[in-house]
């Protein structure tokens, strides 16, 4: 009654097994949120000495917290609030890059279904931050 | 925010983050009413720290249940087309339709699966039963191994239309409301589909951070996620996923709904104060 397990011994032309396979899409979750932690944690650590506004640069205070348009000048004078922004957004984008490696890992297990689920579901995810604004 | 609130809201959101990965949700019946009642934050600011939340739940725990099996990647990426498709559909639809009616409504939901729920309370898994057609031609059934009961399990799937139906629903409440909606995924998968509690609650968690994805942009556009606020719930919520992860493959299927049914209950009650206009302390 269950699915079969796939292994590459009944697929010749797969190079991964299904567990390989898996572990992939937890390391790419794992590297969004180790990344998107340390960044958080550097911009926090770094307000404590310059304020979220200062710059470790030396720069004049400025920018806003809550403004992800200004976080290319906030970068440029290392502005703790744009380095946890930074590390915000990448939280935020770790989902799709999850559900682009697991269309990546369907793809590998030939699964043509499933690659074309996963396919909709990245077009949904871009149609609607298209749409929605 | 002075440090002593900061190390609050951390403390609050390490919470957040164990219950949230181990009852698939995001986490928002928490952060949000505790920023808003507690620290007096803007509501518009606290849903956007909700956002991040349910993300960081759903990536952080996501890591351990994707690697031991307890996530079905096909369930939830094939539900994930009706979330999703919800989500874009509610927040479009957020112009034209009030929320009050839509919150009652929720609440009454939530109310007939309390009684559901508490009737499954001492079932470990579900009975074993064949997939129907459609979960067998979408390779949704499979096994997970449970180190309680010390045996790989396989379950299979049952009414995928309905349970499709359903995470439309829950999609469009999410784009609608700027809610997780994790209850509504759970009992999807679990009262609906028929899939073990814990593999419902793995699954919903994975999916969580798709749904919020969705709409992240809109809040992030819209100014609505403070870097100062943020910051604190992203790494509490993060270190309490990581660690919530590492209890639910120790608990077994019952203990998991034990948890889950009081949170049900918390949200019925929040979302029926939102829709009668009710401003309780704690339930936001």
């Amino acid at each position: 009654m269950s699915r079969p397990v796939t292994t590459p011994s009944e697929r010749p032309d797969a190079h991964l097994s299904a567990d390989e396979l898996r572990l992939i899409v937890s390391r790419v979750l794992l590297a969004g949120v180790v990344l998107s932690a340390v960044l958080i944690l550097a911009g926090f650590v770094a307000s404590l000495f310059v304020g979220w506004d200062g710059s470790l640069l030396g720069a004049a205070p400025g920018g806003d917290p809550t403004d992800v348009g200004a976080l290319a000048e906030g970068l440029r004078n290392l502005r703790p609030q744009a380095i946890a922004q930074l590390g915000l957004l990448t939280l935020v984008l770790t989902p799709m890059a999850r559900v682009a490696a697991s269309l990546g890992l369907f793809a590998v297990e030939r699964d043509r279904m499933y690659v074309l689920i996963s396919l909709v579901v990245l077009a949904i995810l871009i149609a609607g931050l298209l749409v929605i604004r | 925010m002075t440090p002593g609130a900061d190390v609050a809201l951390f403390g609050i959101s390490v919470l957040s983050g164990i219950i949230g990965a181990l009852a698939g949700v995001g986490g928002g019946i928490l952060v949000i009413p505790a920023l808003t009642t507690i620290f007096g934050v803007d509501i518009h600011l606290a849903i956007g720290a909700s956002i991040v939340s349910i993300i960081a739940t759903s990536s952080g725990a996501a890591v351990a249940y994707v690697r031991d099996r307890l996530t079905n990647l096909r369930v939830g990426m094939f539900l994930e087309v009706a979330t999703t498709t919800g989500a874009v559909g509610g927040a479009l639809a957020a112009a034209v339709v009030a929320p009050q009616l839509l919150y009652v409504l929720l609440a009454a939901v939530l109310g007939v699966s309390i009684v559901q729920q508490v009737a499954r309370l001492g079932e470990e898994l579900p009975p074993e039963v064949m997939p129907s057609r459609a979960a067998a031609a979408l390779g949704l059934a499979s096994s997970y191994p449970d180190h309680q009961l010390r045996r790989e399990v396989p379950y299979a799937a049952r009414r995928v239309g309905l349970g499709f139906v359903m995470m439309l629903m829950a999609g469009f409440l999410s784009g609608l409301l700027g809610i997780g909606s994790g209850v509504l995924k759970v009992l999807a998968m679990d009262g609906v589909m028929r899939l073990p509690m814990k593999v419902s609650t793995a699954t919903s968690n994975f999916m969580i951070g798709v749904t919020a994805a969705a709409s992240a942009g809109i809040y992030l556009g819209r100014g609505d996620v403070d870097a100062r606020l943020a910051a604190p719930v992203a790494l509490g919520v993060l270190a309490g996923a990581l660690l919530g992860s590492r209890i639910l493959v120790r608990l077994r299927n019952r203990q998991v709904r034990l948890i889950f049914v009081p949170i049900m209950v918390v949200v019925a009650l929040q979302m029926l104060a939102r829709g009668l206009g009710l401003h309780v302390a704690f339930l936001g």
